[in-house]
């Protein structure tokens, strides 16, 4: 067993080389929505029972599915309102079984990336070569529905086995999410291959923060508004990444969309704001940063 | 069928401690003690600064902190690990802006593991003690003796071996001990410890290899028990802090004792960005009451044994 992923150096966070954003931009702000699909019979995992109830677990079932038929649509229609793309953390097998999301997504313009084929579909225990299998399926699947080329990865459930990486790095993955040690980009030590970590966050996460954690809507406004602001303000002097992480299944319910609402309102009111996707933050950061951060961590960090 | 008969019999039912590691001590009855420049409330900013190796073992219990999720938990491992690279830079910054050091209490794998973070930690001119090997190294019942020794004497020449005599503080990593630990620490030459959560002012603690000084370091009002295992908001903690040093500091002025307010906090908690204003303007509100002394733990320690 690993006593740590090993998959990044130490970097403190005082006197980094400087990440500049686009446009003079202080942050990068994106947004993943999750879209999830949640299997009514799943099979088997060694580790992990994908439901707490006996198959078919109806109650957390549907109440998934829901994001699906009701949430995602209200969702997307408040990202739209701000003109706020999303970075589609995507279950593929959505792309089969409800096509018109697909569709809104692109007409959108939004970034789609893999989040596995179905969430009930975890990478514990399984070996490279059906991970690559999975992957490619991914690679394939986007790219015959959205002509888009797969660039990030979120291992579905963040269940990645200790191999995920370093096949990600291999299958030309640009970057993962499967890491939340950091406000900014960094490098990804894989075997071989070249991979970058972007922010995804378990912070501002609106599962661990309504499923969890207890958070009404407008306390979940309130830390997203307090997260923003102080990476906004340290973003003046070092380029700062925030992720806002949706499932359709919880912001957008009734009672809760317009928390999301309310966040976008305040985001977009600052002008040094990099509305980006994944993918536009990570090739920025490939182009203009990596090296500079691989060169500061080789001296020691001075 | 009933109990065995033994079961309500009371052998050490008497005026006294079940154990003989310190007396019963009555807080308003104890002896005054004054902090330097007549400072009502001592402030000892302990701040938790724990390694989770992602291969810990779950049994007997878990630390506040330790691995959730099946493994590999990348997902547990890096959010504390998060701490250590960007949040515990944050408190820094927000602490050294006001003038005010803190106490770091170190898994002391950390000095191997990130020897950068141990130089700013002597930078910030914080005091450096030591919590335990790691979070996958806890004290309890179930550890042989000679292990539980082996881990201590580990633990404390990694610290020393970077930061010498500096080291006098022992926290035992999640207030996790043995009824063996404190003697084991005496014996390793700590001094002061805080693992026992039984009183505001510091107290002796007895061992078999002399005596220790218990410090007050709460559990009940630490971030990693209201924001991490109540999921209280961050206001609900930082009022909770302001209403104890209200309390403590009301106290101070009718004994003309000093009290001691100890903020035990986290950096993968309240080093999130999201936390961070909350955090300095907490400091902020604690500066503006007067009266403050900022200490370190043996500071503290000190200031109180020269009066006992």
């Amino acid at each position: 067993m690993l006593k740590a992923p090993g998959h990044y150096d130490y970097m403190p966070w005082r006197r980094r080389p400087k990440i500049t954003w686009p446009n003079g931009a202080q942050i990068a702000v994106w947004l993943a929505p999750n879209i999830e699909h949640y299997e009514l019979f799943p099979p088997p995992n060694p580790r992990r029972n994908p439901w707490p109830r006996p198959h078919p677990d109806v109650l957390n079932y549907a109440w998934r599915d829901y994001g699906n038929r009701a949430g995602f649509w209200r969702m997307a229609d408040t990202m739209a309102k701000y003109g706020v793309r999303g970075s589609v953390s995507l279950n593929v097998a959505v792309c089969d079984h409800y096509p018109e999301i697909i569709e809104r997504c692109c007409a959108l313009g939004w970034e789609l990336f893999s989040h596995g084929t179905y969430n009930t579909r975890y990478f514990y225990e399984m070996d490279e070569a059906m991970q690559r299998e999975v992957i490619r399926d991914s690679r394939e699947t986007i790219r015959r529905v959205s002509g888009q080329k797969l660039d990030g990865w979120l291992t579905p459930a963040i269940s990645n086995d200790e191999t995920t990486q370093h096949v990600l790095a291999e299958e030309g993955i640009l970057y993962t999410l499967d890491m939340t040690h950091d406000d900014q980009p960094t490098p990804v030590n894989t075997r071989s291959g070249r991979l970058v970590s972007i922010p995804y966050s378990l912070e501002v996460n609106d599962v661990p923060l309504f499923v969890s954690r207890n958070t009404p809507a407008e306390r979940y406004a309130a830390i997203c508004k307090a997260q923003f602001d102080q990476l906004y303000e340290e973003g003046a002097e070092c380029g700062t990444v925030m992720c806002m992480p949706l499932h359709p299944y919880l912001i957008g319910q009734p009672h809760r969309v317009a928390a999301l609402d309310a966040v976008l309102a305040h985001i977009t009111s600052h002008d040094k704001v990099w509305l980006a996707t994944g993918r536009e933050i990570a090739q920025h950061y490939i182009d203009h940063h990596l090296a500079d951060h691989k060169a500061w961590i080789a001296e020691g960090t001075p | 069928m009933t109990l065995p008969p033994d079961y309500i019999e009371y052998p050490i039912r008497k005026r006294a401690m079940d154990h003989d590691r310190y007396p019963y001590r009555i807080l308003p009855r104890t002896t005054p003690v004054t902090w330097p420049g007549e400072a009502r409330v001592a402030l000892w900013i302990a701040v938790h600064v724990g390694h989770f190796p992602m291969d810990m073992p779950l049994k007997p219990f878990t630390a506040p902190g330790g691995m959730e999720r099946p493994y590999p938990s990348y997902w547990d491992f890096t959010q504390r690990d998060y701490g250590n690279r960007i949040g515990i830079y944050r408190m820094m910054k927000a602490m050294g802006a006001r003038g005010l050091k803190g106490t770091a209490l170190l898994s002391a794998a950390l000095a191997r593991e990130y020897p950068v973070l141990m130089d700013e930690i002597v930078g910030a001119g914080w005091e450096p003690a030591c919590a335990g090997l790691d979070m996958a190294h806890l004290h309890h019942a179930e550890v042989p003796e000679a292990e539980e020794r082996a881990v201590v004497a580990e633990a404390a020449a990694l610290l020393r071996g970077r930061f010498g005599n500096a080291v006098t503080g022992w926290h035992s990593p999640a207030h996790s001990e043995s009824a063996r630990t404190p003697d084991l620490v005496a014996a390793e030459g700590f001094t002061w410890t805080s693992g026992w959560v039984n009183d505001d002012m510091p107290y002796a603690f007895a061992t078999k290899t002399g005596t220790l000084t218990a410090m007050p370091l709460p559990q009940d009002l630490s971030d990693q028990r209201m924001l991490f295992q109540q999921n209280m908001a961050t206001e609900d903690f930082t009022d909770a802090i302001l209403a104890a040093h209200a309390t403590l500091d009301a106290e101070a002025r009718a004994t003309g004792g000093g009290r001691i307010l100890t903020l035990a906090v986290t950096p993968w908690l309240m080093g999130q960005p999201h936390r961070a204003k909350a955090f300095s303007a907490l400091l902020d509100a604690i500066l503006a009451r007067g009266s403050v002394w900022n200490a370190t733990g043996a500071e503290i320690a000190a200031a109180w044994k020269a009066q006992a």
